[in-house]
């Protein structure tokens, strides 16, 4: 077990001026168990607390109660120790903007204890793996966002650390940038690095982790394989839109191969075991009732379906 | 911990060679001052004469970049607790207090060459001073840099805001030039300006400048200004180690 936290809380004191405050409880515990070798993802919208939650686990922010232990360190107690076994890349990056990217990776590297040509070495071997060396002795000001980004994934990795936390490491990046840097973090896996990493892509979470938990409100709502997961909502997943959303809704209830309807407005959607086979049975019995679609969609059921189920909204309209 | 304060010195060092314009335009103001001011300043000593002139007023126009150069500096730092240098440097396996002190040793050494420009220009001008005030009067400037410079530092992690930070820079830093008596020494004002003065750590600086360069090495201005700024410089430092503790609550 390289993460295992147990109720992880965090309360923080917000200003809302003229002196006052207020207790806002970004993380309302939280259980994590992520194991060796594994890339394990926070899927959930903006201001659900993943962001604290990894902060915690990195040392960055001591916990309001709850214990966490990374690496077989306590995050509080022995903060120094978990410190030497992480690579921490945040959503900021941290990647030095007046300085050439090599600067800030040579620091990095010099200051986990390697000698000068350690550092030089190891540096020279994450530029070539990020396809950084031609521009390793530009101001970073001067890079776009997807080299800056790998710019700071190196400097992350510069100690070869066994675990390395990801805040967002896909966001603001061109869908060609984030392909490829998919294909780095799984790399890491390959070579035995466990990873976690937060996102509020589905997609992101679905491509690329072995296991999730979806976090909303600070709290886990879900957790577990992105199959597992989509299997317990249902296989398929067929939203319609039309005039009589109620009656149609009822209807659709009380068919046997449908598991479960969900409304949203002038949006149904009924999860399905089998699409291919209940899509016919269902349109047949709105003809039989007369209602008129105006559109229909069948689709693999995917995580938002899963973070509709749990939280009663849909994720991209959660932010 | 010392190597890790020497690598962070070594990274600023290294920027600041790439870009090494800058600090020169530092060094603009107190020489401009020098040149055009001092002359004035023929009736304000016994003697009127030039050595004396700048002997007198050479130490406050040194304090004056010691001060200006240094308290600006957290500015950069501000930046870094943004765009998630600092947050990095905090996880790392980084001793923590390097991180402020590698960059207020890069402060101190530009104040120390700084400083041997204009004591140089002074010289050339007439300025006659010993050897032991020379390089006692480099340690005064780098002490008062590192306390100006920690305290920038401790500033930018405190409040983390560009305006609330030049605003608060600008209030302190006059009352602090003018009652020390940068320009012209306290003692030819009133009694309450002078009694004023002796609570501004700064007056302490200024006037064992002009007992060094006076070869006075017996006044005691000298070991209270060294003491005193020593003191203040811990406190600096131990407040910025807090702020950047507390950066993220």
């Amino acid at each position: 077990m390289i993460i295992e936290a147990h109720d992880l809380r965090k309360t923080f004191t917000a200003k809302r001026g003229r002196g006052k405050t207020e207790q806002v409880e970004a993380v309302r515990g939280i259980d994590l168990a992520v194991e060796k070798g594994e890339i394990f993802a926070a899927l959930g919208p903006n201001g659900a607390g993943k962001t604290t939650t990894v902060r915690m686990l990195a040392t960055f922010i001591a916990p309001t109660s709850g214990t966490a232990r990374v690496a077989g360190y306590d995050v509080v107690k022995e903060a120094a120790k978990v410190r030497e076994n992480i690579g921490y890349v945040s959503q900021a990056g941290g990647v030095d903007e007046n300085s050439p990217g090599l600067e800030s990776l040579m620091l990095a590297a010099r200051i986990s204890g390697m000698s000068k040509k350690q550092a030089r070495a190891r540096a020279d071997e994450l530029l070539e793996a990020f396809s950084l060396t031609e521009i390793a002795n530009r101001p970073a000001k001067t890079l776009s966002g997807g080299q800056k980004r790998r710019f700071a994934l190196a400097i992350g990795l510069v100690t070869a650390p066994p675990l390395v936390f990801l805040d967002e490491p896909t966001t603001g990046l061109d869908p060609q940038n984030r392909a490829n840097l998919w294909d780095e973090v799984r790399a890491l896996r390959d070579q035995g690095t466990s990873v976690l990493l937060t996102t509020h892509y589905l997609d992101e979470a679905d491509a690329l982790c072995d296991r999730l938990i979806i976090v909303d409100h600070g709290q886990i709502v879900a957790q577990g394989t992105p199959n597992e997961l989509k299997k317990e909502v249902a296989g398929d997943v067929v939203t319609l839109r039309l005039k009589g959303v109620d009656e149609a809704r009822e209807l659709l209830a009380a068919q046997p191969y449908i598991k479960e309807v969900r409304a949203e407005d002038d949006l149904l959607r009924a999860y399905l075991d089998d699409g291919e086979h209940g899509l016919p049975r269902l349109l047949r019995a709105l003809e039989e009732r007369s209602l008129t679609l105006d559109s229909i969609s069948l689709d693999r059921a995917t995580l938002d379906d899963v973070f509709l189920r749990h939280t009663g909204r849909s994720l991209r309209d959660a932010a | 911990m010392l190597r890790h304060t020497s690598l962070f010195l070594g990274y600023e060092l290294r920027f600041l060679l790439r870009n090494p314009v800058w600090p020169l335009f530092g060094i603009i103001q107190p020489v401009m001052y020098l040149l055009f001011f001092a002359p004035l300043l023929g009736s304000t000593t016994q003697s009127g004469s030039m050595p004396e002139v700048l002997a007198m007023f050479t130490p406050g126009s040194m304090m004056m970049i010691a001060l200006f150069g240094s308290l600006f500096g957290g500015f950069g730092l501000i930046n870094e607790t943004r765009n998630g240098v600092l947050e990095r440097l905090a996880v790392s396996p980084a001793w923590p207090p390097a991180i402020i002190l590698g960059r207020a040793a890069k402060d101190m050494l530009v104040l120390v060459v700084q400083a041997i420009l204009v004591m140089g220009i002074a010289m050339i001008m007439g300025l006659r001073i010993t050897l032991p005030a020379f390089l006692l009067m480099l340690g005064l400037m780098a002490l008062t840099g590192l306390f100006a410079a920690t305290l920038s530092y401790g500033l930018a992690l405190a409040l983390r805001d560009e305006n609330g930070m030049s605003q608060l820079v600008q209030f302190f830093a006059m009352p602090l030039t003018l009652i020390a008596g940068l320009f012209l020494p306290v003692s030819l004002g009133p009694d309450w300006l002078q009694t004023l003065a002796r609570f501004n750590p700064l007056y302490y600086g200024v006037e064992a400048g002009r007992a060094l360069f006076r070869d006075d090495l017996g006044d005691s201005t000298i070991p209270v200004a060294f003491g005193l700024l020593a003191v203040l410089s811990l406190i600096t430092i131990t407040w910025s180690m807090r702020s950047l503790r507390k950066m993220a609550g």
